[in-house]
Formats: C-alpha cells, structure tokens, sequence
C-alpha cells in the first residue's frame, strides 16, 4: 500500500477515523516502527479493535492496557514484559496506532 | 486506604464526571482500591441505552462497563436518586449496586471525593 | 494531638446542594472546613454546622469576608495540611 492509501492521520501517527482501518493500514503502520506482525500481534490488535467497540475508549494508560489483557488472555501475556516485546516503546500507544484507535489519554 | 469518588452529576452537560471518570481509572491502575459512587442527577450515568452519537460524544455507559475490568472494586448508585429520576433497577448497568448516601457509607472510605 | 474522626473540605457557596448536604452529614464529632467560595457560607454554616467549623484565612480574606463575630476559628494552609493528616477521613465536596 502507499502512502497516499493510508487514512488521514494526526501528528502523532494515529487514525482520524477508527472505521477507516484494515488489516493492510496495520500492516503499513507497523512496518513504520519496524515491525512485522505475528499472529501474537493479530491477537492483541483484535482484541483492542473488540475493546474499543464495546467500550468506546482505548485503555487510557499502558498499565490498564496489561490490565485489560490480563483480563482476556490471563498472566502469560498480561503482562507488561510480553506486551513491550509485542509493541516496543509504549506498548499501548504502539498497540492503539497499529489497531487503528485514538491515543490512550495518559499514558502513565 | 480506599477511595470514594462521587459524580453527582449530570452525563453529556459537562468535563466533570468523565474527569472523576480518569481519576477513578487512575487510581485503579495503581492497584489503589477505588469504587464509584453515583447521585443526584449523576445515576443518569448509569441508564442503559445510550446513544450519545447524536450528540457527538462517546458513550458514558460503555466507557463506565471497562471499570471493572480496570480494577474499580464497585459502582454504586443512590437508591432515592434513582427513584427520583425513575430508575428501576432494570434501567440499571447490571454491576450497578443500590445504596443510601448516608455517613455509614462514607465511613467505608479513607477518602472521599465529589467531581468538579 | 487529638485525632479527628472525619474532616469535611466544603468548597461550595450555600446555593449549592452541596453545601446542604455536607451540613447534614456531618455529625457532632466531624470538623468541617470552609475553603474557596464555601466561605461565602459562613453565616449559613455557622448556624447549622453540629460539630467544628473551621475556615482558610487566605480564602476569607482574598473575599473580603470577615470574622467579626469571631464564631469561626481561621487556620492556614499548613494548619489545613496538617488537619488532612490528623483525620481518620477526608470527605472533599
């Protein structure tokens, strides 16, 4: 996909319009931070798309964001060691831009 | 030491609640024992069906159904102010408890903290 | 130094339902403190509190509210700090 496909974005790399995401805008995301998404990927990315539909909000911080795993996939993966290998950085802001969702509001 | 925030009012009119909201959150991502307590016109939070589209803004009642998965230990409702506002308990988000706003209730919490 | 059971932080004028409410729970061994547009509501407070009143000195004077009759004892920031860490609980209205 090139660049001029990818939705409208914010200074910050996050989607304008969560609706406007596809597997093919994640993937052109990701390659952006160097990475290439594994089904391990696939499953948090789903997860948080999941989230944000029932919930209508990102998990706000990256210690909610393990919470919220933990709480779906257990300790294996709620955990904030898994989750950096996953998404390097701030793995809830890396794992939101990816899955095409709104900035978690504090990052704390 | 557990924390009582209180929304006493209204969804969708103003910043206040959906900051308590954040706060609520916050604490519960410190693993601080954290429960919410709604009354006066702030049990209209807590009324299934919400469509807030209209308006453009996001849904209070699917933003309060991730709080337990956060960690807040409860969400309470003022029994009376439900009444008041005719809210039977079918109305009600289901992990809503009913209770009375008395000094026994605020005796549970080290501190307590209304909104805005 | 004595304990106190809770401490009431009431920072409404008296036109808030707040105010009443704080008043009413507030019981006899409780201290309630006036800060911000609450000391507005000294007069108010002063007739129904049951148990301490207190309120900020900063607050009474950047309004221009006096403590003529003397009913109410004044304390300062440090003294309000220190009242936090002597409560059981806080209640912030």
């Amino acid at each position: 996909m090139s660049e001029h496909q990818i939705p409208r974005r914010n200074n910050e790399g996050f989607l304008e319009d969560a609706s406007a995401w596809t597997p093919q805008v994640a993937e052109t995301i990701a390659a952006e931070d160097a990475i290439e998404l594994s089904d391990n990927h696939w499953e948090i990315i789903e997860f948080l798309r999941d989230f944000y539909k029932e919930h209508e909000v990102s998990p706000p911080s990256n210690r909610l964001f393990v919470k919220a795993v933990k709480e779906a996939f257990g300790e294996e993966k709620g955990n904030s060691i898994y989750l950096m290998q996953l998404f390097p950085g701030t793995p809830a802001k890396t794992a939101c831009r990816i899955a095409g969702l709104p900035r978690p509001t504090n990052c704390l | 030491m557990s924390t009582l925030i209180v929304i006493d009012q209204p969804p969708y009119g103003g910043w206040a609640g959906r900051e308590a909201l954040d706060m609520a959150f916050s604490l519960a991502a410190f693993d601080q024992p954290v429960s919410l307590l709604f009354c006066g016109a702030g049990v209209n939070w807590l009324r299934k069906g919400q469509e807030p589209g209209t308006v453009r803004q996001k849904s209070v009642e699917k933003n309060l159904a991730a709080a337990p998965i956060f960690g807040v230990e409860a969400l309470l409702a003022d029994s009376d102010d439900c009444n008041r506002y005719g809210l039977e308990p079918g109305h009600l988000l289901d992990s809503v408890t009913l209770v009375r706003t008395d000094p026994q209730l605020f005796a549970g919490y080290s501190h307590t903290a209304f909104a805005g | 130094m004595t304990e106190i059971k809770t401490l009431h932080i009431l920072n409404k004028s008296p036109e808030h339902p707040r105010f009443t409410r704080c008043l009413t729970v507030a019981g006899p061994e409780d201290t309630v403190l006036l800060i911000e547009n609450g000391v507005l509501g000294l007069v108010a407070a002063s007739a129904s509190a049951s148990g301490k009143l207190l309120a900020l000195d900063a607050d009474l004077a950047a309004r221009g509210v006096g403590n003529q009759s003397g009913t109410v004892e004044t304390v300062d920031y440090d003294a309000m700090v220190e009242l936090t860490t002597r409560a059981q609980q806080v209640i912030s209205w």
